[in-house]
């Protein structure tokens, strides 16, 4: 992790003291640096996140919630990044640093390094071309699909200070950040009309996964996926009335799901899923532009997922059974946020899952119904380069797991967060 | 089956279309009517920013995507005053024919000597323009060379109807000269007079006409007044006898029309783009209106 560090502050440096130091640079290239690349330097920024948060609920019983049937507790679901706003009073969320750069006729290149305090990884790093006829346009690399509204969105981007419950249980924290490779086209009509497909590994551990599993007597051994397991397919479609903007989209993804949780171990109990997962997708938005500062914008998504398969369990003596799985799942969110002045932003979200039947065999695993959150922020942003909030949620959606079963843990929190973007960051879309 | 033949119908429309004129975007309005007045019916221009939204802040539509797509050429402001809403669209357009360093893209800012162009960078400075103040349309002297490049251009994309293009332009700049000499004759007694400004979108057209520019109602470009800084102009204002405050028609005009109320001077709405005010239908009507609004 240290060497980590190490590695991005030699990275930054010499980048950094290119551009603070302009003038003793110009002089240092007409006096003689002939091979100087200075304006080479690719736009560079870094974003940091901080928050304060208050919360009706102790730290430890807070780590230990999840939502049954749809998410694991944080401890156990965030191994390389830590949660946001988990604990109670500061907290240094992330910080992030962006690369961009045109690399040459054909190429433009975009990096992200998602650094927390105590580690670093690359989080997005992916190529897309700069002149593909007929209206194409490929990536390549590791990078958010665009499947759906929200999910190929940065952190700091979001509305409120945490992504919808709906895609924290089905994408996790991360959301669905994957290795492979997209097509877009956008036809050639006069209302917007876009088109695009991902290849992808399909390792997400929410909802796919690729790992292979056996148990020592191999009476059940599914190999490993090494093939790319998840197809994503897309089209998005908007058209203005007047000043109102109407963007709509659907969404669809087909993928493995292997799943190993202490199938293969050599002792304990353990189980393990073998299924296919599709994942449904409505995404609308609605801004209505009222004049050169105002606007109101409406946004909701519906997700639906369905996963259908065979579970394996495992117990101490290594008997195996196979059972029937299918989890019908489903959630939405919908906001509404309306920018109230020049550097006043406010909005009001809910969150639904409304669906949550799991299966295993023919028996249902009587999930609690309909988990939900309320959430209101109100922002004020100095320049677009700060931003503050202050965001009130009312949590109904989780559980904690104990000896005699689950027990509801609905919670209210308030976190003041402050963003901060430093340097050259590119312009957001839509 | 029906939405794969709706596609291809609409491939094919917007194939003959584009076969009839040059599909030209522009960023602005001002842009958009330069065009026009240079490609006539050769072209067919289609302007995304609206005139009276605040050039720097424009929200990007996705429909704008759809009008990227379909260009031959995109001609841009530049200086910066396009990078925080068109980056994404251009790259999402998937257009590799308009994209910058392309044959279908022109950025009006690298033919037009820049004023305010600042030593050093810092965001403590406000919203600062690294390439110089952007708003360089303002000075009447800067439109025939706008005109020029975007003539050149047009004969680049499109030799055949060379002398069409050189024709416009040689007509279009005899006007340009006509109304520069009604502009600068109505404009002579504004010479030397001092005035306040909200945001630094003037300057080109202030400079030109000799005017002296004492104060900004902002206290840094893209920064909101404070009380402070309003007891500041009011000084200002009080102790170089200013009689009027230039005031756009996109930020707040609060701190404006207090000033004025208070100090009992004139709050002028100016306009900076063609639709910003409803007279201002074209470039020469822009020009015609802040003559008339500044010498009135």
């Amino acid at each position: 992790m240290k060497f980590l560090c190490i590695f991005l502050i030699t990275l930054i440096a010499p980048f950094s003291s290119l551009m603070g130091q302009d003038n003793s640079l110009e002089s240092q290239t007409k006096a003689g640096s002939p091979f100087s690349q200075s304006k080479f330097v690719p736009d560079i920024s870094m974003i940091v996140d901080f928050s304060w948060v208050s919360r009706d609920m102790n730290n430890n019983v807070f780590s230990e919630l999840h939502m049954p049937g749809l998410t694991r507790h944080h401890n156990e679901e965030s191994q390389d990044h830590s949660s946001m706003n988990s604990r109670k009073g500061f907290n240094l969320n992330y910080g992030e640093i962006s690369f961009y750069s045109i690399v040459d006729p054909y190429f433009d290149l975009f990096a992200v390094l998602h650094v927390a305090e105590e580690h670093a990884g690359l989080e997005e790093a992916y190529i897309t071309t700069r002149k593909l006829p007929y209206g194409f346009q490929l990536k390549a690399g590791k990078f958010l699909s665009s499947f759906g509204r929200l999910n190929e969105q940065h952190t700091h981007y979001l509305d409120f200070a945490e992504r919808p419950l709906v895609l924290n249980a089905f994408f996790g924290e991360e959301g669905l950040n994957e290795l492979g490779a997209r097509m877009t086209w956008v036809a050639p009509t006069d209302i917007y009309l876009m088109l695009g497909t991902e290849i992808l590994m399909g390792e997400n551990k929410a909802s796919f996964g690729t790992s292979g599993f056996h148990d020592v007597n191999r009476i059940v051994n599914i190999h490993e996926s090494e093939n790319p397991g998840l197809i994503v397919g897309y089209a998005r479609s908007s058209f203005d009335i007047e000043e109102a903007v109407v963007l709509f989209g659907l969404s669809y993804a087909h993928g493995k799901t292997r799943m190993d949780d202490d199938y293969s171990a050599a002792a304990g109990e353990g189980t393990a899923i073998d299924a296919s997962t599709d994942i449904l997708c409505g995404d609308l938005t609605v801004k209505y532009i009222i004049d050169a500062i105002q606007y109101i914008s409406f946004q909701s998504e519906y997700i639906y997922r369905l996963t259908d398969g065979s579970l394996y369990s495992r117990d101490t003596s290594f008997t195996v059974e196979r059972y029937s799985l299918e989890k019908k799942q489903s959630g939405f969110y919908s906001q509404l946020i309306a920018k109230l002045g020049l550097r006043w932003r406010a909005g009001v979200r809910y969150d639904l899952l409304n669906l949550n039947d799991v299966f295993i065999g023919s028996t249902s695993q009587n999930f609690p119904d309909n988990p939900d959150r309320y959430s209101a922020m109100v922002e004020y942003l100095p320049t677009e380069f700060s931003r503050l909030r202050l965001q009130l949620n009312h949590d109904r959606s989780k559980y904690l797991q104990t000896s005699s079963g689950l027990i509801y843990k609905p919670y209210t929190e308030l976190i003041l967060q402050l963003n901060i973007a430093i340097g050259a960051h590119g312009a957001h879309s839509f | 089956m029906k939405l794969i033949c709706f596609i291809i119908t609409c491939f094919l429309y917007v194939q003959i279309a584009a076969s009839e004129r040059i599909q030209v975007v522009a960023t602005y309005p001002y842009i958009a009517d330069i065009v026009e007045k240079i490609g006539t019916d050769r072209v067919r221009v289609i302007p995304l920013a609206r005139g009276d939204y605040n050039p720097h802040v424009i929200i990007p539509k996705p429909s704008y995507i759809s009008k990227l797509r379909r260009a031959d050429l995109l001609v841009i402001n530049g200086a910066q005053l396009e990078i925080g809403w068109l980056p994404p669209i251009l790259k999402q357009a998937n257009n590799g024919n308009i994209q910058p360093g392309e044959k279908g893209f022109l950025d009006l800012s690298t033919y037009i000597h820049l004023i305010d162009v600042p030593a050093n960078v810092s965001r403590e400075q406000g919203d600062v323009h690294p390439e110089g103040n952007p708003h360089f349309h303002l000075n009447p002297d800067n439109i025939p060379l706008i005109a020029k490049a975007i003539t050149d251009k047009l004969c680049e994309i499109e030799p055949e109807s060379n002398s069409l293009f050189q024709s416009n332009f040689v007509e279009f700049n005899k006007t340009w000269k006509q109304k520069m000499k009604e502009w600068e004759e109505k404009m002579k007694p504004m010479k030397g007079v001092k005035v306040v400004e909200y945001h630094k979108n003037y300057d080109y057209f202030l400079q030109k006409f000799g005017l002296i520019i004492a104060q900004t109602v902002e206290p840094l470009p893209g920064i909101p007044p404070t009380t402070k800084h309003i007891e500041h102009v009011e000084k200002v204002i009080e102790h170089e006898k200013i009689r009027f405050i230039l005031q756009d028609v996109y930020n707040p005009q609060d701190a404006s029309e207090y000033l004025a109320k208070k100090l009992g001077i004139k709050m002028i709405i100016f306009p900076h783009d063609i639709g910003s005010v409803k007279e201002v239908e074209g470039i020469i009507s822009l020009y015609d209106e802040m003559v008339r609004r500044i010498t009135q």
